[in-house]
């Protein structure tokens, strides 16, 4: 049986898998936005806090996958929701940064201009300060989503879904000669979805950066 | 730091606010926050583990004996893994910048951020299972290899394109050989990127040699699976926090290296 007739005989079941692992990814890098964001804006303005910010999301960066959903467990048990909580923190460092990066990239002339036509500090940040950094926030969720995509695989290893499953089930049969084929349905399907997350962010990109703000 | 550093830097060069655009004081108590964490972090460990009366599955990984080999299994494959990473990137990214032979280097780089999302868990699995007749470190060294080897390779490319162009012209016109510039000018001006790359390999490897277990290749990673298969957190944890406590202190010595070996003038 080739890997193809393979393929035809459980593509159903991969599908599942590789939608299971789209889903949990991007939960993954809604969170790391929705919770990376913020901290950008509270610590941008200080060197003090740049530094705890980012330093913060590269020391969690440093631990081993398999080690923090380890760390997890325990608190949350297995399955979904360590996966998506151990994505949000490997899918925070990118975002910050580059939301950081973004904020304090804006041209000081415009933001004087803002204060000056009497813009307040909330009205200059949501309508001025963000939609011009935000594609380069875009930028640093397109890092991590491809980051996730292959971490996302090891959740499997504690009961998590997504392809990883696969790639464990083609473990588990090694000797048998579908092994090779379950492993390689598991990577290929990841592949995939990177090329199609990538795309996706960089469509996202076009249709979300402010008209003026687009080179 | 390390792991993204150069893949996130793509829009945020020059103004990345990382540690290295602090003075050397800040940079100082940058280095002591990590090992003081992972001190305080075995310490915790250590005094909750023996407060607690383990049951024989506990103690099968709990005990110094198994610990201790289980981390110099971890140091060793992650060195080995590391250094034939080094060995065979390096060279490739010096090579694939020089001319006639840098027309290579776009369809490199286009496979090195494909492969970065392949999971090493996949490429791993799928070695141990495609190859069943080689011996399980053989294999682990050869997925985690071929799983490092790219990033590393754009690193080095990337570090030695930024050299300045005028440098070289200049180093040119003084009557220098290719090779004597590439010796004595691109290299050492890309020494701080190369050695970002070997703090990324050592970084990373130390965290997929964690995977090994999987195909029974040993490491640290034997204590988590442990942990898990038991059912016993206690274990779990142990393990988790033991290869953390490793990836963070082997960041650390990376770091300091890091600062310390660059040339001076860089």
């Amino acid at each position: 049986m080739s890997f193809w007739e393979y393929l035809a005989s459980n593509y159903l079941e991969v599908i599942g898998y590789t939608f299971e692992h789209a889903v949990l990814v991007l939960q993954g890098l809604a969170l790391a936005v929705l919770v990376g964001v913020p901290l950008a804006v509270l610590t941008y303005r200080t060197g003090l806090g740049r530094a705890a910010a980012v330093n913060s999301a590269s020391l969690i960066m440093t631990i081993p996958s398999y080690a923090l959903f380890g760390l997890l467990i325990p608190l949350l048990g297995l399955g979904t929701a360590p996966a998506i909580v151990a994505l949000t923190l490997y899918g925070l460092l990118p975002v910050v940064r580059n939301a950081i990066v973004g904020l304090r990239e804006v041209d000081p002339a415009v933001t004087e201009s803002a204060r000056g036509v009497g813009m307040d500090r909330r009205r200059l940040l949501l309508s001025i300060e963000l939609p011009l950094a935000w594609p380069v926030v875009l930028a640093g969720v397109r890092v991590s989503a491809q980051l996730l995509l292959g971490i996302a695989a090891i959740s499997a290893a504690v009961n998590g879904p997504g392809l990883g499953n696969l790639i464990l089930s083609g473990l588990s049969s090694a000797g048998t000669p579908f092994a090779v084929y379950l492993a390689l349905e598991g990577i290929l399907g990841i592949i995939v979805l990177a090329v199609v997350f990538d795309a996706a962010i960089a469509l996202l990109t076009r249709l979300t950066t402010t008209r003026g703000a687009r080179a | 730091m390390a792991v993204v550093s150069e893949q996130g830097a793509a829009p945020a060069a020059g103004g990345t606010p990382g540690p290295g655009t602090k003075g050397p004081r800040a940079r100082w108590a940058t280095h002591l926050v990590r090992p003081a964490i992972v001190v305080v972090a075995l310490v915790v460990l250590y005094l909750y583990v023996s407060s607690r009366q383990l049951d024989s599955i506990e103690r099968r990984s709990l005990n110094a004996a198994y610990i201790l080999s289980r981390t110099w299994q971890h140091v060793q494959l992650t060195a080995i893994v590391s250094v034939i990473i080094l060995l065979v990137a390096v060279p490739l990214g010096v090579l694939l910048t020089r001319d006639g032979v840098s027309r290579f280097s776009g369809p490199v780089l286009t496979l090195a951020n494909i492969s970065q999302a392949i999971p090493s868990i996949g490429l791993i699995v799928l070695f141990a299972v495609a190859f069943l007749s080689l011996p399980v470190y053989a294999i682990a060294v050869l997925a985690f290899v071929i799983h490092g080897v790219l990033p590393i390779v754009r690193n080095t490319i990337a570090g030695i394109g930024q050299v300045d162009r005028s440098v070289i012209e200049a180093a040119r016109g003084m009557g220098m050989t290719k090779l004597g510039v590439l010796v004595s000018v691109e290299l050492p001006l890309a020494v701080p990127v190369i050695l970002a790359g070997v703090r990324t390999t050592l970084t990373i490897t130390t965290g997929t040699v964690a995977l090994a277990t999987f195909i029974g290749a040993g490491g640290l990673g034997d204590i988590i699976s442990n942990g898990l298969a038991s059912n016993r957190n206690i274990v779990l944890v142990t393990g988790s926090v033991l290869v953390a406590a490793l990836a963070l202190l082997i960041d650390w010595l990376a770091a300091i290296a890091e600062d310390n070996l660059a040339p001076r003038g860089v």
